[in-house]
């Protein structure tokens, strides 16, 4: 009963910080929002049964990505240091589409029976490891799809630094031309 | 209504009342960081004192009778210093952000109170209470993801020094903010994986579980050396302090991220990296010095004659209060011989510390002769494993705790020890340092010690 309580709060606060982002019209407080509209998110995971979803979610999103994403914002909004505006073209795309998802969502809400047992789902550390690599025979394990998705950011982060790389020679090769 | 009570009545009925006490007097454990603050800023300005050879300061004073003037060893000082943040001017510079100009400054401080409720303060105390056996875990939060939750909370106080940056308008503190975006990630990223090793070898991520593990096994670090160091380099970045302060370097940023604050807005910044590294000792005394277990005893061993430990414990202390007196009184002689011009003054006041250290002397003497001859509690078995009464859990609770804070005050003077010995690093080489070369041995530790514990048959 009380994580009925605990979860309609963190789902406000998740919903209207989401809201936040999407109204706000400087892009360092929507970046602020997304930061509290994922904590509280963390907080349902925990609420859930699975807190190493929800610690991970703390650490990796709200914690490093976030923290890179407004570097990002800082370097690039320092020389204007201007609003973007709320609304522009683009915007004629994202509402409908926005709109069209929230009510799916809400008819998929409605549609199923409402209950809410914090005890019933379980993820902790130890189930969530083995549901990921355990190989053993007639388990369902994830270990090699693991590794290739390991392989796969490893190869595009390669490629970036290698384009990064690339531009930063050309500019220099530019310099000494002139 | 009656929903609501029977809510709070299930929550109540769950536990008896001596569990809810001890749950709820561990909350008193959140304030352990603030108190590091207390400790460590004096330890600060007088260590810096001592290792570039002047006293430091310690002018200011209380006067009482018969004893004079009393500095209590620059403890007043750094009062006077604290008040007087307190009473000035909250100033908020024209053009900045108000709101998150005066919220940046309370998120690493209010973070500093979240992150000790995942520290395992002592051992799991179990005893006996009227007929039922009550076992309560050492930390406030006893969680399966311990490591990764204060790993992640910690994480987000940076958030405070970018915010400071941004809303303060002002170039100096901008380029502040972003340097420190820059570490944090990139230092983060180190800290994880020399933990790696450690982790693998416990194969937990409870605090609990990776002490108990040092207790009956071998410290951290002896396991991972290699692992220490990097992650000691690495969480001397984390918390900003030279020779990595380069988010707040004065030659070429003013003071980095907190150029625009003052008053007590400054003072929470100040407090924020003290606790960080009361915190971070902690931290690092816990994964690798064995947190709060006593070197070379077990807690069974140590439960079994509590008599005698509580003894040690006891002359220990002892010993320290001589220590305390005997430097009291070179002092005393060195200073009677000098022609100081307020050598009487002095004198007078080392009177007190003299009659305080003495009492404390014997007190603690008599406490070990009585501890010794008096304390000899019975145990009931319960499972097989002798389980004791509630003085007895209590005691040792103490005791773990008391290791652990010896431990981590060791590894604080070593931030300070650091900070006054080493200059600044550039900032391209700090980068340097966490990217290509920390990294890499966490790494190459990581998968070593991942061979190793294959061959050896751990798990």
């Amino acid at each position: 009963m009380l994580a009925l309580v605990y979860f309609i709060i963190l789902a406000v606060i998740a919903v209207g910080a989401a809201l936040c982002v999407l109204l706000s019209k400087h892009p360092l407080y929507g970046a602020l929002s997304l930061i509290v509209s994922m904590l509280s998110l963390a907080g349902i995971y925990g609420l859930l049964g699975s807190p190493f979803i929800g610690v991970v979610q703390v650490m990796v999103y709200a914690g490093a990505i976030m923290m890179l994403l407004t570097f990002v914002i800082m370097v690039l909004n320092s020389a204007k240091d201007g609003n973007t505006p709320r609304f522009d073209k683009v915007s004629l795309f994202v509402f409908p589409a926005v709109i069209a998802l929230a009510g799916l969502l809400g008819f998929a809400l409605v549609s199923v029976p409402f209950g809410f047992n914090a005890e019933a789902v379980r993820g902790s550390v130890a189930f969530t490891s083995s549901t990921l690599f355990n190989v053993e025979e007639g388990s369902r394990g994830y270990f090699i799809l693991f590794e290739a998705i390991g392989v796969l950011l490893l190869s595009a982060m390669a490629a970036a630094i290698l384009m990064a790389k690339r531009r930063i020679g050309y500019t220099a090769s530019e310099k000494e031309e002139n | 209504m009656e929903f609501i009570t029977n809510a709070v009545m299930e929550v109540v009925n769950s536990k008896t009342w001596i569990e809810w006490l001890i749950t709820i007097a561990k909350f008193a454990l959140c304030f352990v960081p603030v108190c590091y603050i207390l400790l460590l800023i004096p330890m600060e300005r007088r260590g810096a004192g001592f290792m570039q050879d002047r006293q430091g300061p310690n002018r200011s004073y209380i006067k009482i009778p018969y004893f004079g003037k009393i500095r209590a060893l620059g403890y007043i000082q750094n009062m006077c210093d604290g008040t007087k943040l307190f009473f000035k001017e909250l100033h908020t510079p024209t053009g900045a952000n108000k709101i998150i100009y005066n919220l940046a400054p309370i998120i690493p401080f209010a973070l500093t109170f979240l992150v000790p409720c995942v520290m395992p303060w002592f051992g799991t105390m179990t005893f006996t209470f009227g007929d039922s056996v009550v076992s309560i875990p050492g930390s406030i939060i006893d969680s399966d993801v311990g490591v990764l939750l204060l790993f992640g909370i910690s994480s987000l106080s940076a958030y405070g020094a970018v915010l400071a940056g941004w809303a303060s308008k002002s170039k100096f503190a901008y380029l502040g903010s972003l340097r420190t975006t820059a570490m944090t990630v990139s230092y983060e990223v180190c800290q994880g994986l020399c933990l790696m090793g450690l982790l693998l070898l416990v194969g937990s991520f409870n605090l609990t579980d990776i002490v108990n593990w040092q207790e009956h096994h071998v410290w951290g670090i002896v396991a991972q050396p290699v692992a220490f160091i990097c992650f000691l380099i690495a969480t001397i970045a984390e918390t900003g302090r030279a020779p990595f302060d380069v988010a707040e370097g004065e030659p070429e940023l003013v003071a980095g991220y907190h150029t625009e604050y003052g008053a007590m807005q400054f003072g929470f910044f100040y407090m924020g990296e003290y606790a960080h590294i009361g915190i971070c000792s902690l931290l690092i005394s816990t994964l690798f010095l064995g947190g709060y277990a006593v070197p070379f005893v077990t807690t069974e061993t140590m439960q079994a004659n509590m008599g005698i430990t509580l003894t040690a414990l006891c002359g220990v202390l002892a010993f320290l209060a001589l220590a305390f007196l005997h430097m009291i009184y070179r002092y005393s002689r060195k200073l009677a011989a000098s022609k100081q011009s307020n050598k009487a003054v002095i004198l007078q006041e080392y009177k007190l510390y003299k009659l305080v250290a003495w009492v404390a002397t014997l007190v603690f003497v008599a406490g070990a002769i009585a501890s010794y001859m008096f304390v000899n509690p019975g145990s009931t078995i319960v499972n097989g494993a002798p389980v004791y009464g509630i003085g007895v859990a209590l005691g040792t609770a103490v005791i773990h705790l008391l290791v652990l804070l010896a431990k981590s005050v060791i590894f604080c003077w070593v931030w300070i020890w650091v900070r006054w010995t080493l200059p600044r690093f550039r900032y391209d080489h700090v980068m340097h340092l966490g990217w290509k070369i920390i990294l890499n041995i966490a790494l190459l530790n990581l998968v070593v010690t991942a061979i190793i514990a294959k061959l050896v048959g751990g798990n």
